[in-house]
């Protein structure tokens, strides 16, 4: 593979990481857990992006738009019911993952029960992939990457423009949530998870759009999702862009990279041309998150 | 017994620590003061290990310690408190003490299976010794409540009672009577004193009130803006304008 | 009598979870680590023993042996990273390091034959019980294991290394400051557990008689955490009682499927749904479980 595909297959992954990663992030620097179930939200609003789509019969974009609207709601009130809770008893975050991660359980699960556990597809023509620079890119993959910009812009003026971004900039920057905030710090959460949530759907969408769609799709990229947090360093928004940029092309490069060279250890043994087993392609992000998590754990761009 | 030369600790652009110089004798206790956010429990955190200084040295007993992990530190010698007490929620007063003890029997799964009677015989002293200290801080009659449900100052106490366990040379004690009540707060004084008197212990001590400094300390340290602005006895300090006047724009 | 032999089935099921369960309590209840992981050590556990046994002709002594010496192995290297990671980073590494695991175990076909699994795996002294004594005979093997391990558990937790675990995860940097090497001593408990979930595997293994990576997906390490979230942490009746709720739940729910109109997969769905919400009221509601941690008294 050439190295202009490895290209444009990274911006592809990273546009839709990157949207997952900034509702992550955000979770993460507000209030100071780690959500597993984050990615079983944005499938949660691809399905309603399905729905919407497919029985409905919505266009397609309106349809994300409006799925991932209904969801930030969704987010609003699983807060609501489970968390907010357990931030009135004074849990420690560590409970806050690990109700989370049943959340995750329960959510994805529920998922299967209404939509069973079939993949589904968008109404989508066929994609006649375009050539640029010798590289192969559908005009769907250009959308992704054009939505993925678009949104990526809207948060940047959002954190620049809005009292809600300050606060959220603020609260990066250092203190906690009570003294950043000249609004009231529950609103604030609130609109975080909406925020949060909606993103999510967004990038979960593409994600769906470009390959499958089904219930577990949530576990199956969660390590990546926490992978391009971690490494552009955690409560960091633009980081989460720029880890997801990071992992999207670890992730390629070492799919298309051949190893013979590594094994074969200058000579000393002979092998022909060795790449990545398929089965172990899940695994890549896995080993890079530990290999992170090793030797680079406060990610890229460390807070102040 | 302590020797901390030109230490610089920075948080982003904020100098916390700048090129504090300061020393603790053997045997003696030493006052450390200051406004709030003068860094003094960052001077604390540095030399206990659990920040990493920028900058300067530390000797305990001769020693480099600067870079060690604070568990090294704390067993060449060298305890802490902390400034809002650490108590393990779900342990109770007497697990908390015997916790601390030094050098235990059993602290590896090894030991802890197959030497069980010499463990139990070692558990047994420790118990006695814990037991003494708690009554000497008043906490006999919590022995067996749970750390997390004591008030700030009992933990407080709970926290020196703690480290007494470990038979340190010398003590860092951040804030050690803030919420405990006046009257434990003189027997405290009393007994930190007596400690050093008999068995020669350092002691360095953050402490906000200057009538506790000024009552047992031998010697006491002024930090403003991570400098040490003055250093002297009590009485020196007391009369020291530059001390006053910290005190007086930071309140 | 297919009820009786159901019975033992599902006792023998609940005895090997509650192993796994106790392995888990040990990390996370004492210990403070949150390990989303724990399926690893039953996967590392069965498939060490059964290829030993199948493949390599190793008596099955031995083979238990290797595999529990080889999950304690592996706590090892997973307990490594929480020297520089905070605990949520570090179990964020703990679920891919679970699946890695697996993972292995699909691919390398030539070791583990890949997804069809290890077939052929032996009975324990098959010669020497008449053939309808043995489902009886397991299910005996499998409670003494558990009764050794709880004693050797509560041997552990009772001690001064217990006290210290306990420390741990209440304050780690009191910990610290009191001269403890807590990295030290969370990697021995990784080991610690280790070698339970290996044991656990290893008679997972033995029983069911084959075993592929379909056994060891992510969803066993979230029945395990179910266990002793229902059971109670810092206490191993808690995690017995937890593995009995739970396994009695999962199980025959099964059964039951035959009388509910819902395909297999829906009813599958429907079961792991239920038990995230369990996990979810429970915290909320009860997060101290069914069983509390027992307060240790002295005189």
């Amino acid at each position: 593979m050439d190295i202009a595909q490895i290209l444009i297959n990274t911006l592809v992954r990273a546009a839709e990481l990157s949207l997952l990663a900034i509702g992550l992030t955000m979770v993460f620097d507000i209030l100071k857990f780690a959500n597993f179930a984050h990615t079983d939200y944005a499938v949660l609003g691809a399905l309603f992006a399905y729905v919407f789509n497919r029985i409905l019969g919505l266009n397609l974009f309106l349809a994300i738009i409006l799925a991932a609207f209904v969801t930030g709601w969704v987010g609003i009130l699983i807060d609501q019911a489970i968390f907010k809770r357990l931030r009135k008893i004074g849990a420690k975050p560590v409970t806050l993952m690990i109700t989370s991660m049943g959340t995750a359980i329960a959510l994805r699960n529920l998922m299967r029960l209404i939509w069973t556990s079939h993949t589904k597809t968008y109404a989508i023509p066929l994609q006649k992939p375009l050539e640029i620079l010798g590289a192969r890119i559908t005009p769907l993959q250009i959308g992704i990457i054009v939505v993925g910009l678009l949104s990526m812009i809207a948060f940047h003026l959002l954190l620049h423009r809005t009292t809600f971004g300050k606060a959220l900039r603020a609260i990066s920057d250092n203190s906690d949530l009570a003294n950043a905030c000249a609004i009231d710090s529950e609103k604030m959460i609130k609109r975080m998870w909406f925020l949060a949530s909606a993103y999510g759907v967004i990038g979960g969408s593409m994600i769906a759009m470009e390959h499958l769609l089904y219930p577990r799709l949530g576990f199956d990229i969660i390590i990546p999702v926490f992978c391009a947090t971690i490494l552009g360093g955690i409560g960091n928004p633009y980081g989460a862009m720029l880890g997801a940029l990071t992992l999207a092309f670890a992730e390629n490069l070492i799919l298309a990279l051949d190893l013979a060279p590594l094994i074969n250890l200058g000579g000393l043994f002979n092998v022909g041309s060795i790449q990545i087993s398929t089965g172990y392609k899940p695994a890549i992000s896995f080993m890079i998150l530990i290999i992170v998590l090793l030797f680079k754990p406060t990610g890229i761009l460390r807070k102040k | 017994m302590l020797t901390i030369k030109n230490l610089e600790k920075r948080f982003g652009s904020l100098r916390a620590l700048d090129d504090v110089s300061l020393e603790v004798e053997d045997d003696s206790i030493v006052g450390l003061i200051g406004p709030n956010g003068s860094g003094k429990t960052t001077l604390f955190n540095v030399v206990s290990g659990f920040y990493e200084k920028d900058g300067g040295e530390v000797y305990f007993k001769g020693e480099r310690i600067d870079g060690l992990p604070p568990n090294k530190i704390a067993k060449k010698g060298l305890c802490r408190t902390f400034q809002v007490s650490k108590a393990p929620e779900k342990m109770t007063v007497l697990e908390n003490m015997l916790l601390a003890a030094k050098r235990q029997l059993g602290e590896n799964p090894f030991s802890a299976l197959f030497m069980r009677p010499r463990v139990q015989k070692s558990e047994k002293a420790n118990l006695d010794m814990a037991l003494e200290l708690l009554d000497m801080l008043q906490l006999s009659q919590l022995k067996n409540d749970y750390a997390g449900d004591l008030s700030g100052g009992q933990k407080k106490l709970l926290s020196l009672g703690r480290v007494f366990m470990l038979k340190p040379d010398m003590i860092l004690l951040d804030e050690p009577t803030a919420g405990v009540n006046p009257t434990l707060r003189v027997q405290l004084m009393e007994a930190i004193r007596q400690l050093q008197k008999m068995e020669r212990k350092a002691f360095f001590i953050i402490e906000h009130s200057m009538k506790v400094i000024s009552n047992i300390c031998d010697k006491v340290y002024v930090l403003n803006f991570g400098k040490k602005i003055a250093e002297g006895t009590p009485e020196e300090i007391q009369q020291n304008e530059q001390v006053l006047e910290a005190y007086l724009s930071g309140a | 009598m297919p009820i009786i032999n159901f019975i033992i089935y599902l006792l023998t099921m609940i005895g090997i979870y509650s192993l796994l369960a106790m392995s888990l309590n040990f990390q996370v209840g004492f210990t403070g680590l949150i390990n989303f992981g724990q399926v690893a050590f039953f996967c590392i556990g069965a498939y060490t023993s059964s290829l030993l046994v199948v493949n390599a002709g190793v008596p099955v002594v031995v083979a238990f042996l290797v595999a529990m010496a080889l999950s304690g192995i592996f706590g090892y290297i997973m307990s490594i990273p929480t020297k520089s990671l905070k605990s949520d980073y570090w179990a964020i590494a703990t679920l891919a390091s679970g699946e890695i695991v697996r993972l292995v175990a699909l691919n390398e076909a030539w070791l583990t034959a890949g997804p069809f699994g290890v077939m052929g795996i032996p009975q324990i002294l098959k010669d020497l019980i008449p053939k309808d004594a043995y489902p009886v005979f397991y299910l005996l093997f499998v409670i003494a294991c558990i009764i050794m391990v709880y004693i050797f558990l509560s041997m552990l937790t009772n001690s001064p290394f217990g006290r210290n675990l306990k420390a741990i995860r209440d304050e780690e940097e009191l910990c610290l400051s009191l001269g403890k090497d807590t990295q030290k001593l969370k990697l021995q408990a990784m080991i610690v557990a280790g070698t339970v979930g290996g044991l656990a595997g290893s008679l997972f293994a033995f029983y069911i008689q084959f075993i592929s990576p379909e056994n060891f997906k992510p969803i066993e390490t979230f029945l395990m955490w179910a266990m002793i979230i229902v059971g109670g942490r810092g206490n191993f009746k808690g995690a017995i009682i937890g593995a009995v709720v739970i396994q009695l739940f999962n199980v025959s729910t099964r059964f039951l499927g035959n009388y509910v109109p819902l395909g297999s997969d829906s009813m599958a769905a429907l079961r792991m749904t239920i038990i995230g919400v369990l996990i979810i009221l429970f915290l909320l509601f009860r997060p101290e479980g069914l069983i509390k941690e027992k307060k240790k008294v002295y005189d």
